[in-house]
């Protein structure tokens, strides 16, 4: 029997793109992706020097700010990632300068060379999201100075960069993009609602070829860059889309999957567990929207120079309650709603845990949506400012495209509200239908799916009206 | 590779360097009297030579720029903003510019000198 998604898609329905020969022949070019990495590799040199030049001026008149915090950052949570899953990693520039110097190449592919670096392995208790939940989190403590100073901007990014580079000589492959860099944790965790995915074809022609080239690598392309096994993808979020197994395959059984959104919420199984450093991940970002449309969009004065750190104390106040209520309080409150949700049911054998953990993933597509409505409320307001900085991005009287002089003009402030509100309320459905599939995965006869879904729905659903609240009121 | 980044870098510094030494005597960096105030402070000219003044107003608040003794200005230059002032110093001595918009509670202490030879 299928599984429809609101009665309309069915959940199991794929869409090969890649059986069209220009798509299958473009994943198949060595220049792809790079050549998207060399176009970003350009536009980040242009940030930096943007930042750098810019110091400590005005930020709504910076490239770099307005680039990295406007136009990146929205079209991050808008399409790349709802949409694309980690089409961003695929283009990021961050890891080429290590990747570089480890193969030695930047094109073709020598069989056999020994990688350069030390090639160390990441530690095994590491191997999980929790350190990038770490690095997000701090990183958005100065997101008061980050989005307004590009200096501030300058530094955290040539630290990713160093970091990314240093990590990349002394690890193999990708570590630093699978278990360090602060935005691939949340592109992870939201890449499970993405409406295209990497997978293999015919998984018995994988079962045959002996020799696991998309792991290994040949003459064609390199082994998985993300220490992954193409030939048994489950889910997208570890999946960086570097695309190199469509290369080293040579039966050309992976293919690029167009499917309906939020399939992988659904898959929990031994090879793809539902795991508690994703579901903190989830309390994480959801706290971070929260935290972040108060300090940010808010009308609260006191609180928006606690977060530029007018005073020490109000800035260390701020990372405290900051820090407390991601980690502790909202993952606090989802438990106590886990433990209404198993005492209705009725159940006293599935592990609490496992109700924790799993409907943890409800909040997958709802702060999805809490982030795309505060986006909006990013670039309706300041997109206008995108205009200028094309025209004069380092601020030093230049007029490439003419429209340097272009006046501040808000889009759409005075529905801003209500078009936050309806984007609340479209994810919410989807929050609903994934929340309701859950349930009856978590535990085992319909009755107690439905008694147990009763108090999370609830619970959702205040989160839901809190938040059109929020953005409407 | 190197195109992207080095290339990158050094192509912009050398545009502007030589698009400066083409169009401007000086770049004036405008920042309220709390932010560091004018910079520089002292502008030096010779007489009869045509002067081209950059000023950016790095800031977060609009300021402006009066040199009355030689009737030019900027009426506003909003926070982020570029203004170019251009003519010709037909007298010697030293002539104050100032900021035009109340910018600041000490937006009066926002003063400089032009200093014609």
């Amino acid at each position: 029997m299928t599984d429809k998604l609101f009665g309309l898609v069915d959940l199991n329905a794929r869409l090969e793109l890649t059986r069209f020969k220009p798509v299958r022949a473009l994943f198949k070019s060595r220049w792809f992706p790079l050549a998207a990495v060399l176009v970003n590799t350009f536009l980040f040199v242009v940030i930096l020097l943007a930042c750098l030049v810019g110091g400590y001026s005005a930020g709504n008149y910076n490239f770099g700010i307005m680039i990295v915090w406007i136009l990146w950052w929205v079209m991050l949570m808008f399409v790349l990632v709802p949409v694309f899953a980690r089409a961003w990693c695929l283009m990021c520039p961050f890891p080429i300068f290590s990747d570089w110097l480890q193969r030695g190449r930047l094109l073709d592919v020598v069989p056999g060379r020994k990688p350069f670096g030390l090639g160390l392995k990441w530690p095994t208790r590491l191997r999980n999201m929790w350190l990038m939940n770490v690095a997000f989190l701090m990183t958005t403590y100065f997101s008061g100075f980050m989005t307004v100073r590009p200096m501030a901007s300058f530094i955290l990014l040539g630290l990713v960069i160093l970091t990314a580079f240093i990590v990349g000589l002394v690890f193999e492959r990708r570590n630093f993009c699978l278990y360090l860099c602060p935005v691939s944790g949340f592109q992870g965790l939201y890449a499970q609602f993405a409406m295209v995915e990497v997978r293999r074809k015919d998984p018995e022609i994988c079962r045959q070829h002996k020799v696991k080239t998309c792991y290994l690598g040949n003459e064609c392309g390199h082994g998985c860059p993300w220490l992954l096994a193409p030939f048994n993808f489950q889910k997208n979020t570890y999946c960086g889309m570097c695309l190199e197994c469509f290369k080293t395959c040579p039966y050309d059984n992976m293919g690029f999957n167009l499917r309906p959104p939020g399939a992988d919420l659904l898959v929990d199984n031994p090879r793809a567990p539902r795991k508690l450093d994703e579901a903190w991940k989830a309390f994480i970002m959801l706290g971070i929207a929260i935290n972040f449309y108060l300090a940010f969009q808010g009308p609260w004065g006191w609180l928006k120079d606690m977060v530029r750190a007018a005073t020490w104390s109000g800035f260390l106040t701020y990372i405290l309650y900051h820090t407390v209520s991601c980690l502790v309080i909202i993952p606090a409150i989802f438990l106590g709603f886990a433990w209404l949700s198993k005492r209705f049911s009725g159940n006293r054998e599935v592990p609490l845990k496992n109700v924790f953990t799993n409907f943890a993933y409800t909040l997958v597509p709802l702060g999805l949506g809490v982030w795309i409505a505060f986006s909006l409320g990013i670039i309706l307001p300041n997109g206008s400012y995108l205009l200028h900085i094309l025209s004069d991005p380092f601020a030093w009287g230049w007029n490439l495209f003419g429209t340097a002089n272009f006046p501040w003009t808000p889009v759409w402030t005075a529905y801003l509200g209500y078009v936050q509100g309806a984007t609340m309320l479209v994810f919410y459905l989807f929050t609903i239908a994934f929340g309701y599939r859950i349930a009856k995965q978590t535990y085992p006869t319909l009755a107690q799916a439905r008694r147990g879904w009763t108090p999370i729905w609830a619970g959702l659903t205040a989160l839901t009206v809190f938040f059109v609240w929020l953005y409407t009121g | 590779m190197l195109i992207a980044t080095v290339g990158t870098v050094l192509g912009v510094l050398s545009a502007e360097k030589f698009r400066r030494s083409r169009l401007f005597t000086t770049e004036l960096i405008a920042r309220e009297p709390n932010h560091g105030n004018w910079y520089p402070r002292t502008i030096t000219v010779k007489r009869g030579q045509p002067v081209r003044l950059l000023i950016r107003n790095i800031d977060t608040v609009t300021h402006g720029f009066a040199l009355p003794d030689f009737a030019v200005g900027a009426k506003e230059i909003k926070a982020g903003h570029v203004e170019t002032i251009t003519f010709t110093p037909d007298k010697v001595g030293q002539f104050p510019f100032f900021c035009t918009v109340w910018c600041s509670p000490r937006h009066e202490e926002m003063r400089g000198v032009l200093v014609v030879e």
